[in-house]
């Protein structure tokens, strides 16, 4: 099992940084699953993360200049290593000036993720800062609980307001409440609702859109014969939702949600080079 | 004493009381007639700080105070020791400071123990605040820097960069010499998890430092936490910071110096079993104590001090840390009003039997631990060195030799 990567560009230096820090907003501790050409951050959904899924995939071709990964066996050209992200993101937090980042899979006193920044001085050498974050390798026999979550059969697709400003109104609302309704409809209308005994609060917003989702072989989803203006709703843990807008460093291409009713909102996060999809499952 | 600190040199004053509160909660008011000194020890007795502002850095200073013709000593010194808390509001916001206020003027009133900090603002706004002192002898730490084999010298900005890619929950870290190179990295013991901790590791050229010199290949392990007010400080003052230390168990300095202020921040630094038990068998002149932390023997220590004339530092001093992985020391203070005459070395003739005791239940511990610093009492020395200022470190040539008079060495 082999794994080494470098970056030598300062922009996709900065981009895999702010990456990193956005998982670290989301997850304590996840699982990195190497392959040839990706990179992915999951984190399934245990009883643990509140039933949260994360799903983070990025190619590597776009971030590193050199990347070389061999995996436990030949037919099984993967790595799966259980890391705590926010490690990362300390060790990138103090090479914005690098020359380099070297990182690499090490197993000295036990296995680690080597990352060795390589920053400028006054003198003829560089400086080099190294990090050793410790993580835990995955047996192969646990790959199985990390497979890419499908996309549920949702309700109601529709895409997000500006994620500055939902942010922003649900900061305010989580000072209310500890959980908020997400309804939408197919006439891009989208309501933010929460309920108290003493005060209810509700944002509405309109002409957001609704993405068109290809079906595969023209089964009819239940989102086709739906009535436009019905709403799907479902109540989630307002925290959850706060922690993925705060985590959005840059402003994403196209973000939108799937809503499954009282079941399970769906958010997809897309960037140029990563996709980012999170699923908070209602509550009770 | 009287003094006005004018508003540039504002930043300076604050950035040094603020380093100092990292030390410890309290510290000494201790002015002299060179200027005045700021002092503190952490209550383990593994941190030092005097950060010592010649009477030019002031706009007026002015020190003699009221002759009074009781004790000789009132006549030359009127040192004092202030809760930091009470301080620091003073000096809050140092950046707003400089641009708000004019000049401050600190004053101190023997009578009724009062010290009075009063800040001239702009539009004529004063802020006063009148604290209350305690009477105290200060402690001083007696440690030759320039007997130490390895010195560096780096201006502040470099030692702020390598210090920042340490987490700032790091408590202690280490560093490496030899000839070639110089490396910094988080401190590790043997039972260290290592699948649950981040190590970092900073590998420097011996280029970057404006002086170097490694007389002996040596890993020292200090306290950061206590270093980071010194780094501080030290980018206000924009003055090379300077780096004396020798091997393991013995003390490292970091000291910034100019024309018209030092500072000295001395820290204990980790020593190795093998060295300790080595030490013990040494005479009785040794100068570096060790002794078990645990709170029974502290206990014991402090009774057996008891006989000192500063029975305030005694009470005050619990282990402040029970966190630390590290047991730290707890030392007796050198009673100074023996002989009043010769210098704080003589003091220990008074107090060794007791250490010896103490010595000895150290013998059985099995985990490392942090070297004590010599303390000595500030020496009432009135014969003025050639020098302009103050110089802290007083001189110590050999363990063995006690009968020589401290002068005072600038570096």
């Amino acid at each position: 099992m082999r794994f080494r990567a470098k970056i030598v560009d300062l922009a996709c230096l900065n981009h895999f940084s702010r990456v990193i820090n956005t998982i670290a907003k989301l997850a304590k501790t996840c699982t990195l699953r190497l392959t040839v050409s990706k990179l992915y951050f999951i984190l399934s959904d245990k009883v643990a993360n509140g039933g949260v899924t994360m799903w983070c995939e990025l190619c590597q071709g776009n971030f590193f200049d050199e990347f070389q990964m061999e995996g436990v066996a030949a037919e099984h050209n993967e790595i799966y290593l259980e890391l705590v992200p926010d490690n990362l993101s300390r060790a990138l937090k103090t090479a914005q000036s690098a020359k380099a980042v070297k990182i690499k899979l090490t197993n000295k006193h036990c296995p680690c993720l080597r990352v060795a920044v390589e920053l400028p001085s006054l003198s003829s050498s560089s400086r080099i800062v190294t990090h050793d974050i410790p993580v835990g390798i995955i047996p192969r026999k646990l790959w199985n609980d990390f497979r890419e979550p499908s996309v549920p059969d949702f309700d109601v697709s529709i895409y997000l307001p500006v994620l500055k400003t939902m942010k922003s109104i649900v900061e305010r609302m989580k000072n209310l409440s500890n959980s908020i309704v997400i309804e939408a409809n197919l006439s891009g209308e989208m309501n933010l609702k929460i309920e108290t005994d003493l005060v209810s609060v509700t944002t509405h917003f309109k002409d957001l859109g609704n993405p068109a989702w290809a079906s595969e072989d023209g089964y009819q989803s239940s989102a086709q014969d739906r009535d436009l203006e019905s709403m799907a709703e479902a109540r989630i843990d307002i925290k959850k939702l706060q922690q993925l807008l705060a985590g959005q460093q840059v402003n994403p291409t196209k973000a939108l949600c799937n809503i499954v009713s009282k079941r399970i909102v769906h958010f997809i996060l897309l960037h140029e080079d990563v996709s980012l999809q999170y699923y908070i499952p209602a509550l009770a | 004493m009287k003094c006005v600190i004018g508003g540039a040199h504002l930043r300076v004053f604050g950035r040094a009381i603020h380093a100092i509160a990292r030390i410890s909660d309290e510290f000494w008011f201790d002015p002299v007639e060179k200027g005045l000194a700021l002092r503190s020890v952490n209550s383990s007795r593994s941190a030092y700080a005097c950060v010592f502002f010649s009477s030019m850095f002031f706009q007026h200073y002015c020190w003699a105070a009221v002759s009074q013709p009781c004790q000789e000593e009132k006549q030359f010194s009127l040192p004092c020791k202030l809760i930091i808390k009470s301080v620091l509001p003073v000096f809050r916001c140092v950046n707003v400071l400089e641009r708000n206020v004019e000049k401050c003027s600190i004053y101190t009133n023997v009578n009724d123990h009062h010290i009075t900090f009063q800040l001239l603002c702009k539009h004529g706004v004063v802020k006063t605040y009148n604290l209350m002192f305690q009477d105290c002898d200060p402690l001083q730490a007696v440690f030759a820097k320039h007997l130490c084999p390895n010195i560096l010298k780096v201006h502040s900005r470099l030692l702020a960069e390598i210090m920042i890619h340490f987490p700032t929950s790091q408590e202690e870290v280490t560093l490496s010499v030899t000839p070639m190179k110089v490396c910094f990295k988080s401190y590790t013991e043997e039972d260290t998890d290592f699948s649950k901790t981040m190590l970092t590791e900073i590998q420097l050229n011996p280029e970057e430092f404006d002086y170097f010199q490694v007389g002996v290949d040596s890993e020292v392990t200090f306290c950061l936490k206590e270093l980071r007010g010194l780094l501080a400080f030290s980018e206000a003052t924009s003055v090379p910071v300077s780096i004396h230390f020798d091997v393991s168990g013995k003390p490292i300095a970091f000291s910034i110096e100019d024309i018209v202020l030092e500072a000295n921040f001395i820290l204990a630094t980790l020593s190795d079993v093998e060295k300790e038990r080595a030490s013990q068998q040494a005479p009785e002149s040794s100068k570096m104590r060790t002794g078990k932390s645990d709170k029974t023997s502290v206990d014991r220590e402090n009774s057996g001090a008891v006989a000192s004339k500063k029975p305030q530092w005694n009470s005050n001093t619990a282990p402040a840390k029970p966190a630390s992985p590290l047991a730290k020391q707890e030392i007796k203070d050198i009673p100074r009003a023996v002989k009043r005459e010769v210098t704080g070395t003589e003091g220990t003739a008074v107090t060794e039997a007791e250490e010896r005791a103490a010595l000895g239940e150290a013998a059985g511990a099995q985990y490392q631990k942090f070297h004590s610093l010599f303390f000595g009492a500030v020496s009432c020395q009135k014969d003025a060195p050639s020098h302009s200022f103050h110089s802290l470190a007083t001189a110590s040539d050999t363990e063995e030799d006690f009968g020589n008079v401290q002068s005072s060495p600038v570096l």
